[in-house]
């Protein structure tokens, strides 16, 4: 009786030297997979560290950090005079990402619903890879955009209401970023819903639409909202449309025609500027950034427990 | 009992009226799917056409082999630039693809199994029992790092990039200060060769220095007063000569070239090979590919762990059922059936990291001034999206033309990677 070649040619069996040899590559791979968790912890010892000393220094109070309405942390010519207040930035992040938000998230849901209740194998392949080629395209690219046509374009039809640099369009070119994302994100959970729910709906005789709104979007729902927090984070923590786009002066108002900085745009501010390392305005940044990651991390964190503990599977 | 027939033929309106509403409905949202739908094309074109508009006119051989120049802009190019991110993502690559994989395989096919702990047992009696209770206790150990390790990744996805970038300066560019407190403009810390320090003297002869070896590193300038050793540009070793002021000159060309004036004073000057390695790593273009590479590794491992997912367990078990052990069945079956699948991850993710600016920003700066490519391992760079930056935010319309220009460059170079990941997408599974 003869052995099949695999056998003969290969050893497949387990020696003592394959058995050690297995242990010293499992050591390796557990080293790498150590480093992702070494990663995140420099990342807080880095800001716990660093924003210490920002927080640490006389000229910035905590509680003025967290309440305080005016940040000129680069515009004050004296360290007495600048005023360290988040507010104004977090308030810059915020009308950004509502902006951002308002156009990715109808647009990205609708779109993910055409994609996968509706569309034709043509249309598919024209719309799968525009979308495709969106996500690739550099974020800098997309804030050239928003300086050449969207702001112009913003210009001409408000008559000259909004400012050069503005949240608004800032706001449209993250949501064109973010739009690919919360589209393929909610698709996959659209997918994953079973043909036997919609199958079901139309034999009770719903029409597309109420099948797609009432029976597949709630089946999928932990999917989508998890895809909404992602795209939420990402484009809170989008950097170069704002920095780009969005304006330089640190405003604390609710219009989105004003300019407003970013918490990322003015950590771009910071590193262009001529401040050196260790004073006061220089630790701001790892301040600023701190609450960034805060925030980011959060948001992945709650967008996971959302997927975990509201998914319904089905068989 | 039947209904009126009245009241039958009103309900029968009302619901006909209701179905066709319903499907009005229906229709108008197909409506609008297909609008928002084809919006995304809409705005895909607009974009690629205007930029293609704007940056046509300054698309030329200058822009891709000259550099930044801030007097001619119109002959100002991208090809320090482009070697820059060359040299950037080669790093990068380096880096995270090994470490990325590597983490992947550990993930998917090295899941905690009951730890074999025979042998330890043979070594320590302590019952079948409690044996039996610290497996259990291991077991559920390793399971739940796994678990932990798999939730920091996902959420290592969604941390900025900028945030990675301000780690990426305490750790590679400073190293947490760990060689000392950096001071502007001073090479802190500890060298390792492929650099020699000089004192830079001017000779009498027009336009010629001398270099004098430095001894003690702390001084920062030298005075010559007396002869010494010294090396001539071109690597000869001579004695110097010193010419006193008011006494004739040396006439032969030769004596000028390493006489100097007494009292000359000299600024130090470092020749360094194209080796030179020092720790703290500074604001280096290694430095820079190692916070991208850290960047990117969240997505290699998820999108190698997807490629791992998707090989057939039944592959898995025949060769487990051979006698395999799990590494070599992950290094014959496992590896080669999923490698399309990384491969395409890899190549994507690489292009992220082409496009990737605020990482770089912080470690390198915005200075974009620079007209070659890295000459050392500790030589900084400047990358393309950071060139489109800064010539974006500029208001001269020229550099607007030129950003646009580049834009369509670097656009390109992600297309021609992408196909390139398509291509061999469909090479590798057919195979």
């Amino acid at each position: 009786m003869s052995q099949p070649a695999a056998l003969t040619n290969r050893r497949f069996k387990s020696t003592d030297r394959a058995v050690l040899a297995e242990r010293a590559v499992v050591s390796v791979l557990a080293s790498c997979a150590l480093a992702t968790v070494l990663i995140t912890a420099g990342i807080i010892l880095m800001l716990v560290t660093q924003s210490w000393h920002f927080f640490e220094s006389e000229y910035v109070s905590p509680g003025e950090f967290f309440s305080g309405t005016q940040w000129t942390a680069l515009q004050a010519k004296e360290i007495e005079d600048a005023r360290f207040g988040i507010w104004p930035l977090l308030s810059g992040t915020l009308r950004v990402t509502v902006i951002a938000m308002l156009i990715a998230l109808p647009l990205g849901l609708v779109t993910a619903i055409y994609l996968s209740e509706f569309a034709s194998k043509r249309v598919r392949s024209i719309l799968k890879p525009t979308l495709e080629i969106i996500a690739g395209i550099p974020t800098v690219v997309l804030g050239y955009f928003a300086i050449l046509v969207i702001s112009p374009g913003l210009q001409f039809f408000s008559g000259g209401a909004f400012d050069t640099f503005n949240a608004t369009s800032a706001g449209i070119a993250v949501g064109i970023l973010c739009l690919p994302m919360v589209c393929s994100l909610s698709e996959d959970a659209l997918q994953a819903v079973p043909r036997s729910l919609r199958e079901g709906a139309y034999g009770l005789g719903c029409t597309p639409f109420e099948t797609a709104v009432k029976v597949v979007v709630p089946a999928a729902l932990s999917g989508i909202i998890s895809a909404f927090l992602l795209a939420f984070s990402r484009a809170i923590g989008e950097t170069m449309v704002v920095a780009l786009a969005a304006g330089t002066r640190a405003t604390a108002t609710l219009d989105p025609r004003d300019q407003s900085q970013t918490m990322t745009g003015f950590i771009v501010e910071m590193i262009k500027s001529e401040n050196e390392f260790g004073t006061v305005q220089y630790y701001s940044l790892y301040g600023v950034a701190m609450t960034l990651f805060v925030i980011t991390f959060g948001m992945t964190v709650v967008g996971q427990i959302v997927r975990r503990r509201y998914r319904e599977s089905y068989q | 009992m039947s209904i009126p027939i009245a009241l039958e033929r009103d309900d029968s309106v009302a619901e006909a009226a209701k179905a066709r509403r319903r499907k009005q409905l229906s229709g108008w949202f197909y409506l609008l799917c297909v609008a928002i739908a084809m919006l995304s094309v809409v705005v895909l074109v607009v974009l690629l056409v205007s930029i293609s508009v704007q940056g046509s006119s300054s698309l030329s051989g200058d822009l891709l082999t000259n550099s930044h120049s801030e007097l001619q802009p119109e002959q100002a190019g991208m090809w320090s630039a482009i070697l820059g991110t060359l040299f950037i993502c080669g790093v990068c690559a380096l880096a995270a693809l090994p470490l990325g994989i590597g983490t992947a395989v550990f993930l998917e096919e090295f899941k905690p199994q009951r730890p074999e702990l025979r042998w330890l047992r043979r070594v320590i009696p302590l019952g079948e029992r409690n044996w039996e209770h610290i497996c259990t206790l291991l077991y559920k150990g390793t399971r739940w790092m796994h678990g932990f390790v798999q939730l920091n990744i996902s959420n290592l996805a969604g941390v900025p990039s900028i945030v990675y970038g301000l780690l990426g300066l305490s750790l590679f560019v400073y190293m947490f200060n760990a060689f000392g407190q950096i001071t502007v403009n001073e090479s802190a810390g500890w060298e390792w060769g492929g650099v020699q320090h000089y004192y830079q003297v001017l000779s009498l002869e027009r336009g010629q220095v001398v270099l004098i070896p430095q001894g003690e590193r702390t001084e920062t300038t030298l005075t010559v007063d007396e002869p010494m050793m010294a090396l001539l540009p071109s690597g000869e070793e001579v004695e110097l000569a010193l010419w006193t002021p008011g006494t004739p000159k040396p006439k032969s060309k030769e004596l000028r070239q390493r006489t100097v004036r007494a009292g000359a004073k000299g600024g130090r000057y470092s020749r360094k090979d194209w080796y030179y390695f020092r720790l703290p790593f500074g604001r280096s273009f290694l430095a820079a590919g190692l916070t991208l590479a850290l960047v990117i590794l969240p997505v290699v491992i998820i999108a190698s762990q997807e490629a791992l997912r998707s090989v057939p367990p039944s592959m898995r078990e025949a060769s487990l059922g051979l006698g395999a052990t799990t590494w070599q069945t992950t290094r014959n079956v496992c590896l080669p059936a999923a490698i399309p699948g990384i491969m395409t991850g890899a190549i994507l993710s690489m292009g992220r990291a082409i496009g990737e600016a605020a990482p770089i920003l912080v470690i390198l700066g915005a200075a974009i001034a620079k007209n070659s490519g890295p000459k050392h391992l500790m030589d900084d760079a400047v990358t393309m999206p950071v060139l489109i930056y800064n010539w974006a935010g500029r208001q001269q319309e020229v550099y607007q033309e030129l950003a646009a220009a580049a834009i369509i460059v670097l656009l390109v170079t992600l297309l021609l990677i992408n196909s390139l990941a398509i291509y061999l997408r469909h090479r590798l599974s057919q195979n």
